[in-house]
């Protein structure tokens, strides 16, 4: 759960960017670095291997501004992609607040991303959490490549899309859809905070 | 000093006190600060917590795949400053703590008054959570132009 | 732990009203070796005295005055001596307040001697 403290009256949520390696976690990490007024965010840190793979965790801190008289803070997490990193992806899943499920709209990666949104509710299910109780939102990431080559949001909305969660189509190299990712995320996690009572 | 809970303030500040590092951090295992001292921007103190709780879930991990048991601290010793980092269990979480020492303590000492804060922390804390505030009725439309006002669509 | 360091140590708390000799990492404060009676805190004794004889020291430098052979503090509770045990390490005595001064001094003036 989101952590508040009525006594300094802020909120601070963890969000994880889940999805096969290469499908662009860190991309929307940079880019909402480098959209978000510097006030407003901390350093990025990006753990990663020399050929820019995430080791371990890229990590961003966002201050969303005074919700109600609370102040709001992200902390934005992704995990490493690469299957062989699991033991990272769990580690890093570790009391999320909500997830962004990032696809690979590419038709040729569909395996990848079926294999990687399992991997996710398996090591949720080891956590305790059912993917179910879990905010959620789904981004359909690098939609901007020619139409031959990717499924669409409808095609995958069907794959991937069983509870209608929010899913939206991106393309997190030129920003189209980060935002609007985050905001969905966003939204979720603190409506959910709002209907219930926080707990340590 | 800030603390998320009010009973938490005490035994940090004490040891802080006491053992004069620069900085504490106490965390979830998750990353969430619960309560620091001695940063200056709130940022900051998420970004050390989110490296914090890694290395410690991570390390626990190492030292269960390699078969070495449960670990107890992570010590850094640099040229002027050290590093202190060690888990610990609460009644009803796992905690991290986080120092920061310079040449005018040792990591004994830090040591040494980290386990009588952890005593503490236990001791004092709240055997059943206390009934929370609510969030303000308004939450929810403050928070849509909030989301408006930053992501600016 | 060496065999040689456990038993100075031992030697040490054969003199009466020794409770525990420790030989501690003199920068960080930490135990290195023990002989101790059972309950006793040897790792509050060793941070303490390590700062104790760090603080010592600075204050010789700037008195300029020679290095301590051995630092004794005396408390309502008990005794502590501290003693320079070899390249970057102390020996550091806990005893009660009814123990002969000298003895315990020799004790660990002699095991400083063996250790070096």
């Amino acid at each position: 759960m989101p952590l508040v403290n009525f006594t300094a009256r802020e909120i601070t949520c963890k969000l994880v960017y889940y999805g096969p390696g290469r499908c662009g976690k860190t991309t929307n990490l940079q880019y909402i670095h480098g959209r978000v007024p510097e006030a407003r965010r901390g350093r990025m840190v990006s753990l990663a291997t020399q050929s820019d793979r995430t080791l371990f965790f890229d990590f961003l801190p966002i201050e969303l501004g005074v919700i109600s008289g609370f102040t709001t803070r992200f902390q934005l997490y992704t995990v490493p992609g690469q299957v062989y990193y699991n033991a990272t992806r769990r580690l890093v899943l570790q009391g999320a607040d909500g997830v962004v499920f990032v696809v690979d709209s590419q038709a040729r990666r569909f395996d990848e991303n079926v294999e990687s949104f399992q991997n996710l509710q398996e090591n949720l299910l080891e956590q305790g959490v059912d993917i179910r109780q879990l905010p959620l939102v789904l981004q359909y990431n690098k939609q901007d490549l020619p139409p031959d080559l990717v499924l669409s949001a409808p095609e995958l909305d069907e794959a991937f899309n069983f509870r209608s969660v929010p899913s939206l189509p991106a393309d997190a190299l030129h920003g189209t859809g980060v935002f609007e990712t985050l905001k969905a995320l966003s939204t979720v996690v603190l409506q959910r905070l709002a209907a219930r009572p926080p707990t340590l | 000093m800030r603390a998320l809970e009010p009973w938490v303030e005490g035994p940090l500040r004490t040891f802080v006190a006491e053992s004069q590092v620069r900085v504490a951090l106490l965390m979830t295992s998750a990353g969430q600060v619960v309560a620091q001292h001695g940063f200056t921007r709130s940022l900051d103190v998420m970004t050390a917590a989110a490296l914090g709780a890694g290395i410690v879930a991570s390390t626990r991990e190492l030292a269960r795949e390699t078969g070495a048991g449960t670990f107890g601290a992570i010590v850094h010793q640099g040229g002027k400053q050290g590093v202190f980092l060690a888990p610990f269990s609460m009644p009803d979480a796992q905690w991290i703590g986080l120092a920061v020492f310079g040449p005018d303590t040792s990591i004994g000492l830090v040591q040494l008054f980290f386990g009588r804060m952890v005593d503490d922390l236990v001791k004092t804390a709240p055997r059943t959570l206390p009934g929370r505030e609510v969030l303000p009725e308004t939450f929810e439309d403050d928070l849509n132009a909030s989301l408006r006002a930053l992501f600016g669509r | 732990m060496t065999a040689r360091e456990q038993m100075v140590l031992d030697d040490i708390t054969r003199v009466s009203g020794v409770k525990s000799a420790i030989l501690v990492a003199a920068d960080d404060g930490l135990v290195v070796a023990e002989s101790a009676l059972e309950g006793q805190a040897t790792e509050a004794a060793a941070a303490f005295a390590a700062r104790l004889a760090q603080r010592l020291a600075a204050l010789t430098r700037t008195l300029h005055t020679p290095p301590m052979s051995v630092m004794l503090l005396q408390a309502t509770g008990g005794q502590l001596f501290v003693a320079a045990g070899g390249e970057g390490l102390l020996l550091v005595a806990v005893t009660g307040n009814d123990v002969n001064i000298g003895e315990v001094r020799l004790a660990l003036l002699d095991a400083a001697g063996r250790l070096n």
